[in-house]
């Protein structure tokens, strides 16, 4: 583990605290909605630095963390299914579905393989023309525009024994939907910088100026999250509430904007399911109807499927802020990255598993990790 | 899969209508679609590449910088995606250099 002393740039990042104590007139609540974020606020121990402050919330910013249950299960399904060659991201395998996870699904005799390109995928079915070969088409805005190629792909090259299990969501209505919440306390958000480096920010503006938030734009670097933190407290202190970029070597205003354009053409707007918080109007993408027939949902008919999400598992209230992981009964003692009970402990973008991460917060009597 | 590697794009070709092209991370080489980027970078330059697709350009600096944090986060996951996929007998992925 590694402290913000032994950061090389511990002196920019102390200069950018003392900043933001002197500027903050009472503690303003931020989220940040991107894993990455996450990983860095908790390992460097941002958080506690600027308490008193700022407090800062961990929102749904991990892809694997935020996939239903339902698409995990439907998943489980197909990947079960003779004849059937399951591709996905190395992460989403251990993502505990209703009985079981893919790896699991493997070692029972299905075949699931990690790629690391959906472009793999489609080679894998190009290669093996009388297996049906599904992609698991998960992410935020950064995988679609791979995930958009890969389908976009097999119409042009006429493969017909490749499909998509699509569960694709989008920042924007996510950030909408808590500020909706009733019982929201975030007055302001750090944006991923590398969803931004892809569909630009234009999409959050509409959102500062209705809801009043500062809204920036920001990497996942420590002295990034410090600038991010500083420049929203500064427009808080003011009472502006704009959307800045702090990303700015990376991030243009329009994003890069032949991978917006095939995104669209491939993919709609859709209502998404995510896990933890429920349905989210308009906060994901399906496939268009015009490339229907790569939609491994049709193909396979498990559309229909519905589940519901074990209690026990309190990722909605991590992922939307209301609980800091520790604060789940299960954190530690029931769920561990070894046997996950939820997501967001799965994987190394998840807010359970950064904060398992540091020793200090592990103080659960391991012997009671066996249920 | 949220937060993309920077690596140095090696060489450039056509396959079939989709811009392709090697990408260098860090020692690891593999086959990466350079399509949304092709008309901003040439042979040398930086990319970061999210799940084998180049989405912005980036400078040396930024690119090593990066490479090193996300290293220091134990983020580099997707380096042993690629590697697993090339022990499938995917293609993409060459022997480090
Ligand atoms: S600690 Fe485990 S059970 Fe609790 S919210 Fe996180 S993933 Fe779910």
């Amino acid at each position: 583990m590694k402290y913000l002393s032994e950061y090389r740039d511990a002196d920019i990042a102390k200069r950018l605290i003392g900043r933001i104590k002197t500027r903050a007139t009472r503690c303003w609540t931020l989220m940040e909605v991107c894993g990455g974020q996450t990983h860095t606020i908790v390992r460097q121990g941002l958080d506690e630095l600027l308490e008193g402050s700022v407090e800062m919330i961990h929102g749904p910013g991990c892809p694997v963390c935020v996939t239903p249950l339902e698409q995990i299960d439907k998943a489980l399904l197909i990947a079960a299914k003779p004849n059937v060659i399951f591709t996905s991201f190395g992460d989403m395998l251990r993502v505990p579905g209703s009985d079981c996870d893919l790896q699991q699904v493997r070692a029972r005799g299905g075949s699931v393989k990690v790629v690391y390109s959906p472009l793999d995928a489609l080679a894998l079915a190009q290669k093996h023309p009388d297996k049906e070969v599904v992609f698991f088409a998960v992410g935020f805005e950064t995988t679609a525009p791979a995930n958009a190629m890969a389908v976009f792909r097999a119409r042009q090259l006429g493969v017909q024994n490749f499909s998509v299990l699509v569960s694709h969501v989008t920042v924007p209505p996510a950030i909408t939907a808590i500020l909706e919440a009733p019982d929201n306390r975030v007055q302001g958000f750090l944006a991923a910088g590398h969803v931004c480096a892809v569909m630009g920010y234009t999409e959050y503006e509409p959102i500062a100026a209705k809801y009043k938030v500062p809204i920036i734009v920001t990497g996942f670097e420590p002295v990034d999250i410090l600038e991010g933190i500083s420049l929203a407290v500064n427009q808080l202190e003011e009472r502006r509430h704009e959307v800045e970029n702090q990303y700015v070597r990376s991030v243009r205003r329009s994003g890069t904007e032949p991978a917006r354009a095939l995104v669209q053409q491939v993919f709609e707007l859709a209502n998404r399911q995510w896990r933890g918080i429920g349905e989210i109007p308009m906060s994901g993408l399906r496939l268009r109807d015009e490339f229907a027939a790569y939609d491994a949902e049709r193909k396979f008919g498990v559309g229909g499927l519905k589940v519901t999400e074990p209690a026990a598992c309190r990722a909605g209230d991590v992922l939307t802020g209301r609980i800091k992981p520790p604060q789940c009964a299960a954190f530690g003692t029931l769920c561990t990255p070894e046997r996950p009970l939820g997501a967001p402990m799965v994987s190394t973008e998840g807010a359970c598993s950064a904060y398992y991460n540091l020793a200090k917060y592990r103080t659960a009597d391991p012997a009671g990790a066996a249920p | 899969m949220c937060l993309g590697i920077p690596g140095k794009i090696q060489s450039i070709r056509d396959d079939a209508g989709l811009v392709m092209g090697v990408i260098d991370f860090g020692g690891v080489q593999r086959d990466v679609c350079l399509q949304y980027v092709a008309d901003e970078v040439q042979v040398g330059d930086y990319v970061i590449v999210h799940v084998g697709f180049a989405i912005t350009r980036v400078d040396e600096d930024e690119a090593r910088r990066t490479f090193e944090v996300l290293k220091e986060m134990s983020q580099l996951d997707e380096l042993e995606w690629m590697a697993e996929a090339a022990e499938q007998g995917m293609r993409g992925l060459e022997k480090p250099a």
